[in-house]
């Protein structure tokens, strides 16, 4: 009976996953799919010059891996380009604007360097996910004979990204991303801790991810009728 | 959210004296070792992407730069070794940067080449998160870029500030956070360097009337 109660609590533990919401707005220049030839790339790329954030460099690596996924979009490392085109894409020298980066390509090195790596469009990828409420504690003891946990806490994160696309042969934005994750996760603790986290940031990369991807030639609903 | 931690010592060690000197011993050095960090900045640089100006230069590493280590010992004791790495992203930039490029220990004597740089840290800081309640590990190098002309003459004093963060993540140590963080400073220290040399107001007048003067030795020695 005590097996089967244990048994009982602990599929219920395992199928308790936190729920998240994942809201996401698009807005495209116009209808046409955005197209890439043989040995044409995409780069994906974060904002990293805001005082107080960063967007972080493992959701940038997501979002290339899910653009990626079919292999149809092939995508230049973050860490690759940035290391290629050193120092025009560091924080303090990345451009925040199409007339900048327009100037930056009038520099021969550099529009070469794009052409060599057959760069067609950059995506720049601009927030973070924070935790934007906590409540709760959670007090552990360690005694000789052993030790555990009891307690409650729960805490709510939010993600949000922008994601802009730009394409680098007419040198004009293609279209825009949004994104907004929440999610809340908890912690029970009876002797043991058992965590129950919202994955916030992996669904907020899904969710930009597959819409980015709509953008692109051969991945909208138009393109397969 | 808070998580508390307890541990409960049994009443047989805290008998006997030599139990609570090891017990003393063993608790302050794992709080010592749970408080320090220690860094030891390491990596490289991609090589830049620049023309090269026509100059020869030397650049001079002299001890204190070479072993530069930041401490901190107000708060959370930081320790961060930068010298090593300083060391190589100068090598590199000025290999990036001038056509011709060499290293020494201490200022040459009449060297063959038409200028000497000379870098020194002038200060390092560092923020924590729990410091500035930002989710972000912080570092700040300022550094004195000291240029001088073939005779030894300065040209120039150029303070350069480079900045660098890195974001907060779970289970991430502070150690790993501030190399990071301290790779991104020196990555911008480069690009700062690499962008902004020539435009530095005492080097462009100097690279002007070099450019000048030689153009008239040159004019001078026509037939």
């Amino acid at each position: 009976m005590k097996r089967l109660i244990s048994l009982l609590v602990m599929t219920l533990l395992l199928s308790l996953s936190a729920c998240t919401t994942t809201t996401v707005d698009e807005y495209r220049e116009n209808s046409t799919a955005l197209t890439l030839k043989n040995g044409e790339r995409v780069v994906v790329l974060g904002r990293r010059h805001y005082a107080d954030y960063e967007t972080e460099p493992d959701f940038i690596d997501c979002i290339g891996d899910k653009l990626e996924a079919d292999k149809k979009i092939s995508v230049l490392p973050e860490k690759e380009f940035s290391d290629l085109l050193y120092p025009w894409f560091e924080p303090r020298t990345a451009p925040l604007g199409l007339k900048r980066l327009a100037k930056m390509l009038d520099e021969p090195l550099i529009a070469q360097r794009f052409k060599e790596q057959g760069l067609h469009y950059m995506i720049w990828i601009d927030g973070s996910t924070e935790t934007t409420d906590k409540d709760g504690s959670v007090s552990c003891a360690v005694v000789p004979g052993g030790g555990g946990c009891f307690g409650f806490a729960t805490w709510e994160k939010t993600g949000t990204y922008e994601a802009i696309i730009w394409d680098l042969q007419k040198l004009e934005e293609s279209g825009r991303v949004k994104v907004e994750a929440q999610g809340s996760s908890y912690m029970v603790a009876i002797i043991l801790p058992i965590p129950i986290v919202a994955q916030v940031q992996d669904q907020a990369c899904s969710g930009i991810g597959q819409q980015l991807r709509t953008f692109f030639k051969g991945h909208r609903a138009s393109d397969a009728s | 959210m808070y998580v508390m931690f307890a541990i409960r010592v049994p009443t047989k060690l805290t008998r006997n004296p030599r139990g609570v000197i090891a017990l003393s011993l063993t608790v302050a050095s794992l709080l010592l070792s749970s408080c320090a960090t220690r860094v030891e900045v390491e990596g490289s640089f991609p090589a830049a992407l620049t023309h090269k100006l026509p100059l020869r230069s030397v650049v001079v590493f002299d001890e204190a730069f070479a072993n530069h280590r930041f401490e901190n010992t107000q708060g959370q004791e930081v320790s961060i070794d930068v010298g090593e790495i300083q060391v190589e992203l100068f090598t590199g930039l000025a290999t990036s940067l001038f056509q011709h490029s060499v290293t020494a220990t201490s200022m040459p004597t009449l060297p063959k080449a038409d200028l000497i740089l000379k870098p020194t840290v002038e200060d390092v800081q560092i923020s924590m998160p729990n410091e500035s309640q930002l989710k972000v590990f912080e570092v700040w190098i300022k550094y004195n870029l000291q240029v001088f002309d073939a005779t030894g003459e300065p040209v120039a004093d150029w303070i350069m500030t480079a900045y660098g963060k890195t974001p907060t993540r779970f289970l991430k140590s502070n150690t790993a956070a501030l190399q990071q963080a301290s790779m991104v400073a020196m990555r911008d220290a480069g690009a700062h360097f690499i962008t902004r040399f020539a435009r530095v107001p005492e080097i462009q007048q100097w690279l002007h009337h070099r450019s000048t003067s030689t153009a008239s030795t040159t004019d001078s020695t026509l037939p």
